[in-house]
């Protein structure tokens, strides 16, 4: 009893946790001279995305979108994570709270 | 950049003093000292220095929503402080809870937005031309910000202790529901809370991005769309902070005070 959980629920339970991990897409966005690039991403609907954001600037700055619902601070020459959706189809303008003139993108679900 | 800078700094500013303001009238009104508001915010503003130190590493702990946790624990904090001072405020005997409770709130509250002024004017130093608009864009919005503290707090210690404490535990009971708020978004974002599709979307309505709609923000934590977790834990703790005033208020009737 003991041995065959070793051999087959062990395996199985691993597959199922590990699973949803694997499942979250990554995408990356640099931000250089109060500029994201790429300052459009696509991602499809209903799914969740973890965004890395990376600020090549000095100066730190704050990615924030209303339509989003998020708001998060990136220092300077440092980077953070975002976890954005699952999302309807749509939309969703970003920008960098620190410098909005430059620093404008958005995420467009389909 | 003046512009910008001034609402940046007003945002932040605005939430802290609010919260002030109210804490500072209650004591006012209840006719204790306010010299504790000096230490709350001596150790608010070393806490919000070295976080604003440490943000890097904050950023990247926790698999990267190390930032968020911190965030969020610093607005619960500030919930349970509000409850527990709601409790403490209606007899001298929990006057050693309540003074605890009043700089356990302004230290979380300096920290929480001490520390994001810290990291956006320091941004700034390496390039002198820009960080003199945004000192100047700081100190205008840093003013505005505590004019509307210096407001509300005037307009409840000019009540009577009667109208006056109602106010100041309305405003406790908006400004708890806000931390909610802020706190569950900020899980959400870390991915700690799952996120679902929002509720409702009144952005048509009042759009998060007018005026009205960040004071808004800054009173009660306002959201467009919030997701139904969100709704749901704002209404427990809007019952939660209803139910404890109206106990510590009844309490005041009972003692002939009201």
């Amino acid at each position: 009893m003991t041995k065959s959980f070793i051999r087959y629920f062990i395996p199985i339970l691993l597959f199922v946790f590990s699973f949803p991990v694997f499942a979250v897409p990554i995408i990356e966005i640099e931000i250089r001279d109060h500029l994201f690039y790429p300052a459009e991403i696509e991602i499809p609907i209903d799914t969740k995305v973890k965004l890395i954001i990376i600020n090549h600037d000095s100066t730190s700055e704050e990615f924030e979108s209303y339509e989003l619902n998020r708001e998060k601070v990136i220092p300077g020459g440092s980077k953070g994570i975002i976890f954005i959706g699952p999302l309807p189809a749509g939309e969703y303008p970003f920008f960098g709270e620190f410098f909005p003139k430059t620093a404008q993108g958005k995420v467009i679900v389909k | 950049m003046l512009v910008n800078s001034v609402i940046i700094i007003l945002r932040e500013v605005l939430e802290a003093a609010l919260i002030i303001s109210v804490l500072l009238a209650i004591s006012q009104q209840l006719k204790v000292s306010r010299l504790w508001i000096f230490f709350a915010l001596v150790i608010g503003i070393i806490g919000a220095s070295i976080y604003a130190v440490y943000i890097e590493e904050v950023s990247m702990a926790m698999e990267g929503v190390g930032q968020e946790v911190v965030n969020s624990s610093l607005h619960l904090l500030i919930y349970s402080f509000i409850v527990m001072l709601i409790f403490s405020i209606k007899d001298r005997v929990y006057y050693r809870l309540m003074l605890f409770t009043m700089v356990g709130c302004v230290v979380m509250a300096t920290i929480r937005e001490g520390s994001e002024i810290i990291i956006y004017i320091s941004g700034f130093v390496s390039s002198p031309e820009l960080f003199l608009t945004v000192s100047i864009g700081s100190i205008v919005g840093t003013g505005i910000g505590i004019s509307i503290g210096v407001f509300f707090y005037y307009l409840i210690t000019s009540m009577s202790f009667n109208k006056g404490i109602r106010l100041a535990l309305f405003l406790l009971i908006l400004i708890a529901g806000a931390m909610i708020l802020q706190a569950t978004q900020l899980l959400i974002q870390a991915d700690i809370i799952s996120s679902q599709q929002p509720l409702w979307n009144s952005s048509s309505l009042i759009s998060e991005r007018s005026l009205f709609g960040q004071m808004l923000y800054a009173l009660l934590g306002y959201e467009a769309t919030p997701t139904p977790i969100q709704v749901i834990c704002y209404i427990a703790s809007l019952f939660l902070m209803t139910f404890m005033t109206f106990k510590t208020l009844r309490y005041f009737n009972q003692r002939g005070q009201l």
